[in-house]
């Protein structure tokens, strides 16, 4: 695709897939997800080890570090206090100084806290890191962080595991509408579907997990995710056509043999 | 020494530094972090820096997730 950069932070990615690590049945299966795929950045999150079973598996041991860009979150953080307190203890990993900021304050929906995103993102910024907040699809909310100096915003499609797809379409593109950094949708992706129509909206990039990972073949899923990807972007930036209400010929409408 | 870590009450007799706790677990060539007290202990502060009495500690890693 020519001049079709998708870039973060100055860095040039080939990709508009990102890819979740949770949830699969094992290493191997995820290995052949994340290679499927095509994703060159990938989301982990950050939690105690295991004092019991200190030798258990960390995730990154099975992957070949040099191949990838890391996006770890602050999963379990409430406030935006505990979500700096995760990215700092990312960072010091020395992998990767990008930070998913993920604070989400109710159980059941796990939809991001607004206030407390937007002062933790404030606040990642000021200490160097590249933020990128999972937000709600708001606008207003989406250009305050973009302000507060957000690399990128990553609006919900729906809640984080639920599969419902796009629900708000109309706040996506206004999203767009607005945004001068990337925008990359993230959270509650079902299928391929969901992802054309994300992209078709004019997202810049899609994040998911869970339609993958818990897909019965997560390794046919992550193809199908990186093609209904580069499809979306395709169809977006070819400009579909308008919607008519009656139908309109494909051919001429003289010369039919028939009167 | 009496520690926290990772909200478990520990007594570890033979543990002075950082570097020796991090042994203890046999960690010390995995992805780990490091935070006492809240803030966060370089890998290559490991060595230096001494283990107090009463110290909350963190040994933190990489998990999946989305």
């Amino acid at each position: 695709m020519m001049n079709d950069d998708f870039v973060i932070a100055d860095v040039k990615l080939k990709s508009r897939l990102f890819l979740g690590t949770g949830r699969f049945a094992n290493p191997t299966v995820q290995n052949e997800a994340i290679a499927a795929s095509g994703t060159e950045v990938l989301t982990f999150a950050i939690r105690r080890v295991n004092l019991q079973e200190p030798n258990e598996d960390g995730i990154l041991q099975h992957l070949d570090l040099d191949r990838f860009r890391f996006l770890p979150n602050t999963s379990g953080a409430k406030t935006a206090e505990e979500a700096v307190r995760i990215a700092r203890l990312a960072r010091a990993s020395g992998i990767s100084n990008w930070i998913k900021v993920e604070i989400c304050a109710n159980d059941k929906t796990l939809l991001p806290d607004p206030v407390e995103t937007l002062k933790a993102t404030e606040q990642l910024v000021k200490e160097g890191f590249v933020a990128l907040p999972y937000t709600s699809d708001d606008p207003i909310l989406c250009k305050h962080l973009e302000e507060a100096g957000a690399a990128a915003v990553m609006p919900g499609a729906s809640p984080i595991g639920t599969g419902l797809g796009v629900l708000n379409p109309y706040n996506l593109s206004l999203i767009v509408e607005e945004a001068n950094v990337p925008v990359i949708v993230d959270a509650g992706i079902g299928s391929a579907k969901d992802v054309v129509e994300a992209m078709e909206l004019g997202v810049d990039g899609v994040l998911l997990n869970t339609a993958v990972a818990e897909a019965k073949d997560p390794a046919k899923m992550a193809k199908a995710m990186k093609l209904a990807v580069e499809a979306g972007r395709y169809s977006y930036l070819a400009g579909r056509i308008e919607k008519r209400r009656y139908a309109k010929a494909s051919s001429s409408t003289t010369g039919y043999l028939s009167k | 020494m009496r520690l926290t870590v990772n909200g478990e009450e520990k007594r570890l007799p033979h543990v002075k530094n950082v570097a020796e706790l991090v042994a203890h677990y046999k960690l010390e060539d995995k992805l780990v972090v490091v935070e006492i007290d809240g803030d966060v202990v370089d890998r290559s502060e490991w060595q230096s820096m001494e283990l107090q009495e009463g110290m909350s500690i963190e040994l933190v890693h990489f998990v999946g997730g989305g």
